[in-house]
């Protein structure tokens, strides 16, 4: 499987489609939006960090372990640092597979391992 | 030796510092490290990395060169 992993301080750029075979028939995709309210509080933008190298190996190791159970041809992953304004994507997943339920269900799981085991933390105020 | 120590989000808080050189022995653990650095961090709250990957509180951290106190992850 194809794994792009990138982290980035500027608006996330959604990378053209590139089909690694003629066999994709599923291409699924989630930008996770940063929202105005949290905790009825409302905000301006989330101000996220990572501990990157950590971070990268992290999600290697989730979507190897993810492949083994729902087998995909590609994810691209993009996690968006420092501060993002509401209504602009923190997170944007791709992932490429011969059939749609292996992409889905790749993908929702991706996500849930991320906020569970990924050192990557957001804040609603500017850390230095 | 000399291992460097990395705190992220709440946890820098509590260190007072994102980043800090650390003297420390071999035998050391993360915990024992934590205790004496940061008393008020409580290891209860937070997973511990060591060579950047995730590491028991409670073995030695030999011939690490980089540690990281890593508090409840909260990315996308």
């Amino acid at each position: 499987m194809e794994k792009h992993i990138a982290f980035t301080e500027s608006a996330i750029v959604v990378p053209a489609l590139a089909l690694p075979s003629r066999e994709i028939g599923a291409c699924v995709e989630f930008s996770g939006i940063v929202r105005e309210t949290e905790h009825d509080r409302a905000l301006a933008g989330l101000h996220y960090e990572a501990y990157e190298p950590m971070a990268t190996r992290e999600l290697a190791r989730i979507f190897d372990e993810l492949h083994a159970a729902h087998p995909c041809a590609a994810v691209v992953f993009i996690h968006r640092l420092g501060w993002v304004p509401v209504g602009e994507a923190s997170l944007f997943v791709r992932v490429l597979a011969a059939h749609r339920g292996e992409a889905l269900r790749f993908l929702a799981a991706a996500i849930d391992r991320m906020k569970a085991d990924v050192p990557i933390w957001k804040s609603v105020a500017a850390r230095t | 030796m000399s291992v460097k120590l990395l705190a992220f989000a709440q946890a820098a808080d509590g260190l007072g510092c994102r980043e800090r050189a650390i003297d420390c022995a071999p035998e050391e653990t993360p915990r024992a490290i934590l205790a004496r650095l940061a008393p008020a961090l409580d290891p209860a709250t937070l997973r511990v990395a060591v060579d950047g990957a995730y590491a028991d509180w409670d073995t030695p951290v030999g011939a690490a060169a980089e540690i990281a106190l890593i508090p409840p992850v909260s990315g996308g």
